[in-house]
């Protein structure tokens, strides 16, 4: 009796518990598994509707849809535009949060203020964001085109162009970000112990030196987590491109999960739109084992 | 002293300028009038101030039950998500109990999952529970977040069980302890998790954009993007004034409670 009592640890724990699991279970575990049957399934809206909580109706289909989702010429396209925006997205976003760090962590004329500036646009929303853009990338009036032609460049109606439309939606992420990942970079910056420079000090370093041999190396980790941080986040693309673009023109902005949502909720191929989910899922999974393993590299 | 400064003190502005300016240009924007804003190139500030812009989408909005409903869904949630994550970090940094390890894998696990595989099922699993186009089905289901879970325990983690068993030896109960010993050490954590969970919870999108179908029940973003995305006959100056009142909240709060929000993030944002 006691041995089941040590075992079964304290009796209130579970009661502390009691309301993340629940919640958590029913709206964050069991969707994950929803999803895996989901994928292999071919459901009829109408069925699913009237089953009850844990039915998920239907005939198994194999890996069907996975197939189907990879022959699919949009899909491949939809790939292929997330990794437009990424390309865009992640490299100025990490370069554009640790300069504005090392800035930050200097003692400048202004620097609470401006430092305050650089993290608002973090907690602006994607909808707010979206139209803000939207209206400065405007072709016939935006502010971005009326700068342009002050030297003499005639700027493109920047979203309706299947080249431009994504780089406008990447820029405006970034805008967004790069307050928030200053600020990882920062707690980075401030973890660094000050001899490290006092030394490099005496040994006549540059300040360039120092940058590139004292805090480089050692923001090294913070780079890998904010470049996985990043990497998921591109591939989570969606409000952006709803609001700005409707994920076109001409495909040119239809992101993975942006093609999901249309499969799922205009067209209810509920099996399809969740196969997809899972192969970005995997994608997202792969991303995350290759970083660990250069972490565990590189400080290992 | 401060020539050497120079160079980075006017990069940094320069940033802080170039920043700056989608907000301010959303501020000078909503107070043109219909006729100054479809100009080009358009004016730096507006030649006349249109303040009823403001009172004009404050109605095409309608803002007192968009804003209410917002309100609605946020504050409980952010309550809730307090309530429910501290207890739960209490639990994982202080107690034992059967599937501990599995569940924190588990946990860990969750957070690699694009939000991209969850929204199909948390629709119908949802609608199933009778919750949907009801603000309760926008609150119940993120009342936790493994993120606040994480971030309470780590704080947690830092209290000494000498504490705690002192209290236990005092005769104060397992929910007392919680309630009047850890909770309120957990106050520096617990304010910058309220503004976290709130910002995110009034900026939320994608759920009530699925969940939401009566118009009476839209939330502010909602609305917002809605009515930027069909109305063609509202004038740009308009749809920006719309954007500010659905901003000022959160910014209102940002500013006020700045110092635990920017603290609060740096010290949960990298600990991986």
């Amino acid at each position: 009796m006691s041995y089941i009592r040590r075992r079964l640890g304290d009796l209130s724990a579970y009661v502390f518990i009691l309301p993340a699991f629940l919640i958590l279970g029913l709206f964050l575990v069991y969707p994950v598994i929803w999803s895996i049957i989901a994928s292999f399934k071919d459901i009829k809206p109408m069925a699913l509707q009237k089953s009850g909580l844990f039915g998920i109706p239907g005939q198994f289909v194999g890996f069907d849809y996975y197939v189907d989702a990879l022959q699919n010429p949009l899909f491949i396209k939809a790939l292929v535009n997330t990794l437009y925006f990424g390309v865009i997205f992640v490299p100025i976003t990490m370069l554009g949060s640790v300069l504005l760090a090392l800035l930050v962590n200097q003692k400048l004329a202004g620097v609470n203020f401006v430092r305050t500036v650089f993290f608002i646009p973090y907690i602006v929303s994607v909808v707010s964001a979206s139209l803000i853009f939207v209206f400065l990338f405007n072709g016939d009036r935006g502010l971005v085109n009326a700068l342009l032609s002050q030297v003499g460049i005639a700027g493109p109606n920047w979203l309706a162009s299947s080249v431009w439309a994504m780089p406008v939606i990447a820029i405006m992420t970034c805008w967004r970000n790069i307050g928030y990942f200053m600020l990882i970079y920062l707690s980075g910056l401030q973890s660094i112990p000050t001899d490290l420079y006092e030394v490099a000090d005496v040994e006549g370093a540059s300040k360039f030196e120092k940058f590139r041999y004292v805090t480089w190396p050692l923001l090294g980790r913070v780079s890998l987590v904010v470049m996985i941080l990043l990497l998921i986040s591109s591939l989570n693309v969606f409000q952006e491109v709803y609001i700005m673009t409707g994920g076109g023109p001409a495909d040119s902005t239809t992101t993975v999960p942006f093609l999901i949502f249309n499969r799922a909720f205009h067209y209810f191929e509920i099996g399809q739109a969740a196969a997809m989910s899972y192969i970005l899922f995997v994608i997202v999974i792969i991303i995350t084992i290759i970083q660990k393993k250069f972490v565990d590299k590189r400080l290992g | 002293m401060y020539a050497k400064k120079l160079l980075p003190t006017i990069v940094l502005w320069i940033f802080g300028i170039l920043f700056f300016l989608p907000v301010y240009w959303l501020i000078a924007s909503s107070l043109k009038s219909d006729a100054e804003i479809t100009k080009f190139p358009p004016t730096l500030w507006p030649d006349t101030m249109v303040w009823k812009n403001y009172p004009e989408i404050w109605d095409l909005l309608k803002f007192n039950v968009t804003a209410l409903n917002s309100l609605t869904i946020a504050i409980p949630t952010v309550i809730l998500t307090v309530l429910f994550s501290s207890m739960a970090g209490y639990a994982f940094s202080k107690k034992r109990f059967l599937g501990k390890d599995a569940m924190f894998v588990v946990l860990i696990a969750t957070m690699t999952v694009p939000p991209t595989v969850l929204l199909l099922p948390l629709y119908f699993i949802i609608t199933k529970l009778g919750m949907f186009d009801t603000l309760l089905g926008l609150i119940l289901p993120f009342s936790v977040t493994v993120f606040a879970i994480f971030f309470t325990k780590q704080s947690i983690d830092d209290i000494p069980n000498e504490m705690l068993e002192a209290a236990k030896v005092d005769g104060s109960g397992d929910f007392r302890t919680f309630f009047k010993i850890v909770m309120p050490l957990l106050r520096p954590t617990l304010t910058a998790l309220i503004i976290i969970d709130f910002v995110q919870n009034w900026n939320s999108f994608t759920m009530p954009l699925v969940l939401l179908q009566s118009e009476d029940n839209f939330t502010l973003p909602l609305k917002l993007a809605l009515m930027a995305q069909e109305s063609v006959s509202i004038p740009w100056s308009k749809i920006l004034a719309a954007n500010v009142l659905t901003l000022l909240p959160v910014l209102a709060l940002f500013i006020a409670m700045q110092k635990q929000f920017v603290a609060g993030l740096m010290a949960g944002a990298v600990k991986g």
